[in-house]
């Protein structure tokens, strides 16, 4: 294994450089943000439901931030050395950062994060801190994380948002699941919590003594909840709010905000999050345990029909289950092509050896399709979906329900046939992607796993290797080969890989500056 | 009737609704067993993928792996002592999001309230006086047409009109978030923001109560006891107010009583529409989440608010006409 010892000065100088001339920015403005739904509670630590950490990223730090490549750049953690054999990580802590109560933020509060809370509370945390058996703290600026194994894909889930560190004397007391200050958050962010009226907005004020000199730039952060999709648009169209993301703003009106000279749309700011929409099979369920059925619907869907009518043309085909947006990291690999174009011919074909022949009424059998319930876009997606396999001779019926009925009927019950879907491939093939497919993550009563139920020998142990692998490289090379098994098998057909729209009002600048997007901390965002 | 007898009165009506709240929660309570998934699921769900383990943990903190009939029990003892639990899914006391709820509820409905009842009687009035010109015709069509649209549409109108483009208005949300106003400002802020939501809440009320006043007024006008007032030489003004108008007026408040619980649910749409922070907003979330706990205390607080707008109701009764005794 190749020594990882990465020294972040020289990225930190860079940085320095390019902020430097932001100093002329000048500070002041409330920047009034909207997120869809109201977050449940404001405890990053215990939940990962996207909506709180659009509001907490704010206020927690992490010990890493990321580039729009996703390379990591120092926050918390002035520089990091990884040991050869990949199992011991050493960060170097930034000296006199404090929390938001004055306190020292030191690697005691390290320990106790990682350790006490994330390993053992946080959804995704259990998976991604799995083989830290340790953290020690030979002193208050130094944090060594003791692996089991080596866990490259833990080195890009260490932000504020995926990660946050949490300050010992105020956590560290009382249950961590029932915490006083669950819903009023206290740690070393550009901006302190203080208030949040429940219906109406969290209010977040500039923090003086942040250890970024000279950030934040704005004074405030307000951010608004808002139910009715038609409302926000208003609320953007009018000026009353400046910024929402993650289909925040319906589909069909983003065009025509994206026409007034006030408001601008991007796609930038999920790369770390890189949502791929999917259909998942039941493959224990005939006649979809016949991998030629399987591949016949994939061929069937019109992937830019779907794209370009559903989501109004905010998206691109997927060639597998990893995202494109894992190219420059190299992990990015290409499967079968199911959009070519004899694609209705290969589905009929495959149908008719599968020996499903089409009978008198022109069809071959029946299933229903179950849609997932984020959204009115979805069930425009099953129409589209259900024009498209009638075509090859299938009748879909479609069934929308609520979320806990969807989510027991597919996750517990595995009482479906086909279910649309769309999971997150995070911050790292491991976290986002391994769960879709992996014979150890086929568990009855957990969700956006392996429903399909699908697995393999030669599957599982590539990912297995992919997981310790700290080679970029080899890695990339194991995930192509994974990616070409999966599509052949296709337990799970990727449809495309989702944009969402953010839209910004263009008196605020610099807001989406990482990877991370409105999961980002706004530091650098300023108002013109 | 002296004042203990009206004390006594409302002594007993209060104690006689005990049994209705218990009936109201205990339903409840079974009712929502019967929806599909838990609030662990969801929360998982959020998570994006959690172990089981998790899940398990979660049912356990939530007293979700006790017996149906467990549950319940704790769940009225907790009651009888004003403990309404806690919601694990926004991490408050289930009570204090309620408070934080209730006086928006209150102000959006008090105002609606006002606004529908003045003018809603105001039109029925003059319908019933101007009966069968074209002014009373305008009056019935205007309120069948304020009637018959949907709520949320009339909403969307008066943003787009009102708000984005005469500018009159704000588009939503109970106060200025950017300037967050102090004091009287405040007040006026508030006011300024309540304008819009109250219009689009009352107009369905409003024709309610226009159409019933009108007939109300047409009916009494033909009794026996307007004939006499007439021939004892009563100026017309003077029977149709005093007389005419004081009987007329008991059905619509009747109605306006009745009316109340769907008023709760009918600002569902309204707060949703202009993002005001009242509890049928909480109501729509905590279904979706299976959040029984503050679901159950929404429940709670809504059947004591209707049964206490129905005790006020009986009392005006008494206070519109004499003939009416209590007890």
């Amino acid at each position: 294994m190749r020594v990882m010892t990465r020294s972040l000065g020289l990225i930190a100088v860079a940085m320095a450089l390019t902020c430097g001339s932001a100093y002329a920015q000048k500070p002041g403005g409330t920047l009034v943000q909207i997120t869809q739904p109201e977050p449940p509670n404001l405890a990053p630590y215990i939940s990962t439901s996207g909506p709180i950490g659009q509001v907490t990223a704010k206020v927690f730090d992490g010990l890493l931030e990321y580039d729009f490549d996703l390379k990591p750049r120092p926050a918390l953690a002035e520089s990091f050395t990884v040991s050869p054999d990949g199992k011991t990580v050493t960060f170097k802590l930034r000296r006199g950062v404090q929390f938001h109560d004055g306190k020292p933020f030191t690697s005691a509060d390290v320990q106790f994060t990682i350790m006490d809370v994330l390993k053992n509370n946080h959804p995704r945390g259990i998976a991604t801190f799995r083989e830290v058996t340790a953290v020690e703290t030979p002193d208050e600026a130094t944090a060594i994380f003791k692996l089991a194994n080596p866990a490259p894909y833990m080195m890009a889930a260490l932000s504020g948002y995926e990660s946050p560190m949490l300050p010992k004397h105020v956590y560290g007391t009382g249950d961590i699941k029932a915490h006083p200050n669950a819903n009023n958050p206290i740690g070393t962010g550009a901006f302190k919590f203080v208030e949040w009226r429940r219906g109406e907005f969290v209010r977040l004020d500039k923090n003086p003594n942040y250890w970024r000199q000279g950030r934040p730039f704005l004074d405030r952060i307000v951010v608004r909840f808002i139910s009715d999709a038609s409302t926000r648009t208003a609320v953007l169209e009018k000026g009353e709010a400046h910024l929402a993301g993650f289909g925040a703003v319906p589909y069909n009106d983003v065009k025509k905000l994206a026409a007034l000279p006030s408001l601008e749309v991007t796609t930038k700011g999920y790369e770390m999050i890189s949502p791929v929409v999917e259909m998942v099979i039941n493959t224990k369920k005939p006649p979809f345990d016949n991998v030629k059925v399987r591949q016949a619907i994939n061929y069937a869907v019109d992937r830019k029909f779907a794209i370009d009518n559903v989501w109004f043309g905010f998206g691109k085909p997927a060639m597998g289950p990893i995202s494109s947006n894992f190219e420059p990291s190299g992990l990015y690999g290409k499967g079968v092509d199911y959009t070519v174009a004899d694609r209705v011919e290969r589905a009929n074909k495959l149908l008719d050896e599968a020996g499903f022949p089409r009978k008198a009424d022109g069809t071959r059998f029946e299933m229903v399709h179950d849609i997932t319930p984020y959204g009115e876009e979805w069930q425009r997606f099953g129409e589209a979906v259900q024009q498209a396999l009638a075509r090859v001779g299938i009748k879909a019926t479609l069934r929308y329900e609520d979320v806990p009925k969807w989510l027991k009927r597919v996750y517990t019950d595995y009482d479906f046939e086909v279910t649309s879907n769309f999971l997150y491939n995070l911050a790292d093939p491991v976290l986002g992607v391994h769960r879709s497919f992996h014979s150890d993550r086929i568990k009855k009563g957990t969700v956006f796993v392996n429903a399909a139920q699908w697995s393999s020998p030669e599957t599982d142990a590539l990912m297995d290797k992919a997981t310790v692998e700290a080679d970029a490289q080899k890695r990339g090379a194991l995930y192509r080969e994974l990616v070409a098994k999966v599509t052949e098998a296709s337990p799970v057909i990727y449809v495309h890989e989702l944009q969402f729209p953010t839209i910004i009002n263009k008196q605020f600048k610099n807001v989406i500056d990482t990877p991370l997007g409105i999961y980002g901390n706004y530091a650098n965002a300023y108002r013109e | 009737m002296g004042g203990t007898t009206l004390g006594k009165y409302i002594i007993r009506r209060l104690l006689q609704t005990l049994p209705v709240v218990l009936g109201v929660v205990v339903l409840n309570f079974l009712l929502l067993q019967l929806a599909p998934g838990d609030l662990a699921t969801v929360l998982a769900g959020e998570a994006g993928g959690a172990p089981k383990e998790y899940v398990d943990q979660l049912r356990q903190r939530f007293g979700q792996d006790q017996p149906v009939l467990v549950q319940l029990l704790s769940y009225l003892r907790n009651l009888a002592m004003l403990d309404l639990g806690y919601s694990f899914r926004q991490s408050a006391p289930v009570l204090d999001l309620l408070l934080a709820r209730l006086w928006p509820t209150l102000l959006l409905m008090g105002s609606t309230l006002v606004v529908s009842l003045t003018i809603g009687v105001a039109m029925g009035l003059l319908a019933a006086l101007w009966v069968k010109t074209w002014k009373d015709h305008l009056i019935s069509v205007a309120a069948v047409i304020f009637y018959a649209t949907p709520l949320f549409w009339i909403g969307l109108m008066l943003i787009l009109v009102f708000s984005i483009h005469f500018d009159w208005f704000p588009t939503s949300g109970m106060e200025d978030v950017v300037a967050f106003h102090e004091g009287f400002a405040r007040v006026v802020d508030i006011a300024h923001h309540l304008v819009l939501p109250t219009i689009t809440l009352s107009m369905f009320y409003l024709a309610l109560y226009a159409r019933l006043m009108r007939a109300s007024m047409l009916e009494q006008r033909g009794l026996d006891y307007v004939t006499t007032a007439r021939a004892k030489g009563l100026p017309e003004r003077q029977i149709v107010t005093r007389h005419v108008f004081r009987n007329a007026l008991l059905p619509v408040v009747t109605m306006a009583g009745i009316q109340f619980g769907s008023l709760l649910g009918g600002s569902v749409v309204v707060e949703s529409v202009f993002a005001w922070p009242g509890l049928g907003q909480l109501a729509y979330q905590s279904l979706f989440a299976r959040d029984f706990n503050l679901l159950l205390g929404i429940f709670f607080l809504s059947a004591c608010l209707v049964v206490i707008v129905n005790l006020v109701v009986d009392v005006i009764y008494v206070l519109l006409d004499p003939r009416i005794r209590i007890g």
